[in-house]
């Protein structure tokens, strides 16, 4: 794509598009430096509550990306994905606390459950689409959440499970473990960071090439070749193992699993942030997600009602801006950066202006 | 299957294919060759003839009722639909059908991808070589070099239809199904889209339903009509223009004339009467 003339004076020549793209990756640097530096610029302007609350950030961030790789790139609107999380969550509770599992291998427990959950109910819910879709996984995450509550022996029912975390690493007398909180968080950021570094590469390959493909007009990628039902399938697995992850981080951050984070209510918050944030782009979940659980955390000491305040933003995003946050500052940037253009590329930023009215419409 | 290095095996053949919806036989007991010599090969018959079935039927979105498929020798009755496009079937669709959010350089690349799109998941797409060359290969034939950056979903309708063409020959298909590539264009874009159809049909097996009998009749090699499911004559054009069964039951006319071309320029009286609305099948 980036076949930019190679004579004169390339930098003027940039077109609205292209500095947009610029502007993204700037954004998306900024993005990635804030998480890896909040425990230590944090404390300086506020205090230590509110890197507890970036690390859930991150956490919920990643269960929003796993909505978003299925509705923003797949265009499978998933209702149950707490499901997974759950699934995730419970697998290292239990793996702790009933089989006495180590740190690794409940971690690894957890995400095997949210996998093995995801294939097995993926494999009938991707023969279906759209509304019938949304209503098998409602379906899917409400029995499994009956079926944890009542299943208290293993999963303690009501009162949630709660354990004792094991400690990451030992040598000999030294033990390293997430009770360090500075380590805790900086292990969430490496695993978090990995699944979004995961599913940029899956994006950008002809995999994610594909799911965009079958979302834009699945009879045609059928036709073409693609098997839709497999690639399907694949989206739906990735997706639960990405709530499995976030869900089996949450639970070591947590140090229980509850059913409660298994209720669809907990579904449809994701969705929620993948769609304010911008279904479809590597990170307005995680845009969308921040600032919907800072106004949570702001906003509930103050406000009973504050989630009056998040129906509105969500019905001005659906009716003003489909793309979501992320949609909304790449239009404004293109805006600001369109005039200024050089006229050799005239034709080509009115192209962007185009790309940049189509979701409006 | 050695079956594609000999000659004598028709590209497509079918042998008493039926597909039947309840009462409704839309398909009946069809038997089509079409061998591997690079004509241009139309259909045409009334609507509800069974023609789009026929495609459906070819491309694995209809299961027959009976009967079976063979392409290059091989069996792939009951084969699904991305399988049979992999084995080198594509087809374009009545109701012009093409991702309409992506660039017309990435629609035609995700066709050319789309065998290897399980694989690879870590590697980006835009380095594969191969398809790079494949897609501006594919570009430059149906012509859209101008407009290989612009949105799908902006272009007009005789480009959606050439860059429908150009994501069915993305994957270098042995044969071509183009379900009426005309339908609704104006006459300028007709006539580009209709020479680009005769300059494909050189390069690869084309088969063309049609209900425009003016271009029918002027680029076809060969020519099947259908009525009610089934074959009514094959031949070629003037074989066609000249047959009684035909002219009786597709064509309208009574032998009234001396048998002659004459009703051939008249195409309003054999057309169908609106464009645009049909349901075929």
């Amino acid at each position: 794509m980036s076949n930019a003339a190679p004579t004169g004076p390339a930098r003027s020549l940039r077109t609205p598009e292209q500095k947009l793209a610029i502007f993204n990756r700037v954004l998306s640097a900024a993005l990635i430096l804030f998480f890896a530096s909040a425990p230590l610029i944090l404390p300086l302007v506020t205090n230590n509550f509110w890197i507890g609350i970036t690390a859930e950030i991150m956490m919920w961030s990643l269960f929003a990306a796993s909505v978003n790789l299925l509705f923003g790139y797949t265009g499978l609107l998933s209702f149950g994905q707490a499901l997974y999380f759950g699934a995730g969550m419970y697998g290292v509770a239990i793996g702790v606390a009933q089989i006495g599992l180590g740190f690794w291998p409940a971690f690894g427990f957890g995400i095997f459950c949210s996998i093995f959950m995801a294939l097995v109910t993926g494999s009938l819910a991707v023969r279906l689409t759209w509304h019938y879709f949304a209503i098998i996984t409602v379906v899917f995450s409400l029995i499994f959440y009956f079926l944890a509550l009542t299943m208290s022996s293993i999963t303690g029912g009501d009162d949630g499970l709660a354990f004792q975390l094991p400690p990451m690493f030992q040598f000999g007398d030294t033990e390293i473990s997430l009770t360090n909180s500075t380590l805790q968080y900086y292990f969430i950021f490496i695993v978090v960071g990995l699944c979004f570094f995961l599913k940029w590469r899956l994006l950008a390959s002809p995999f994610g090439r594909a799911l965009v493909a079958i979302r834009e007009n699945d009879v045609r990628a059928e036709l073409v070749g693609i098997n839709v039902y497999m690639m399907r399938l694949a989206s739906f697995v990735i997706s639960g193992f990405f709530a499995g992850v976030a869900g089996a981080l949450f639970a070591f951050f947590g140090r229980y699993a509850s059913t409660s984070y298994m209720f669809y209510h907990v579904s449809g918050e994701a969705v929620v942030w993948a769609i304010v944030g911008g279904a479809g782009t590597l990170f307005g979940p995680v845009l969308g997600t921040g600032v919907l659980i800072i106004i949570r955390e702001e906003l509930s000491l103050y406000w009973d009602h504050y989630l009056l305040l998040v129906g509105v933003i969500i019905i001005l995003t659906v009716i003003f801006a489909p793309k979501g946050l992320t949609g909304l500052i790449n239009s404004t940037v293109l805006k600001i950066v369109a005039p200024k253009h050089n006229p050799d590329t005239e034709a080509q930023s009115n192209l962007a202006d185009d790309k940049a009215r189509q979701p409006a419409e | 299957m050695s079956a594609n290095t000999n000659n004598n095996v028709p590209v497509l053949e079918t042998q008493h294919l039926v597909k039947r919806f309840g009462g409704l036989t839309a398909t009946n007991d069809v038997n089509f060759t079409l061998a591997s010599n690079g004509r241009l090969h139309a259909i045409i018959g009334p609507n509800g003839a069974g023609k789009t079935t026929f495609f459906n039927l070819i491309s694995g979105r209809l299961k027959p009722t009976s009967g079976k498929i063979l392409f290059k020798g091989e069996d792939i009755t009951g084969y699904s639909t991305h399988r049979i496009a992999r084995l080198g079937i594509s087809r374009t669709l009545q109701i012009k059908s093409v991702f309409d959010a992506l660039s017309v350089e990435d629609n035609i690349w995700i066709a050319a991808q789309a065998k290897m799109a399980g694989w690879h998941p870590l590697r980006s797409a835009r380095h594969f070589p191969d398809t790079q060359r494949r897609v501006d290969k594919v570009i430059e034939e149906v012509g859209l070099q101008e407009i290989a950056k612009r949105e799908a979903g902006t272009l007009s309708y005789g480009d959606v239809a050439l860059l429908e063409m150009g994501i069915a020959l993305a994957s270098d298909p042995e044969l071509l199904l183009l379900d009426e590539p005309i339908c609704g264009m104006s006459p300028k874009e007709t006539q580009r889209t209709v020479e680009k159809i005769v300059e494909l049909s050189k390069l690869v097996n084309v088969i063309l339903i049609e209900h425009d009998m003016e271009v029918v009749f002027d680029v076809a090699d060969d020519i099947t009509v259908m009525a009610q499911g089934g074959i009514l004559a094959q031949g070629s054009p003037s074989e066609i223009a000249s047959n009684h069964e035909v002219r009786e039951a597709y064509l309208g006319f009574d032998e009234d004339d001396d048998g002659e071309l004459a009703i051939m320029p008249n195409e309003q009286d054999i057309g169908q009467p609106s464009k645009g609305a049909h349901s075929n099948g």
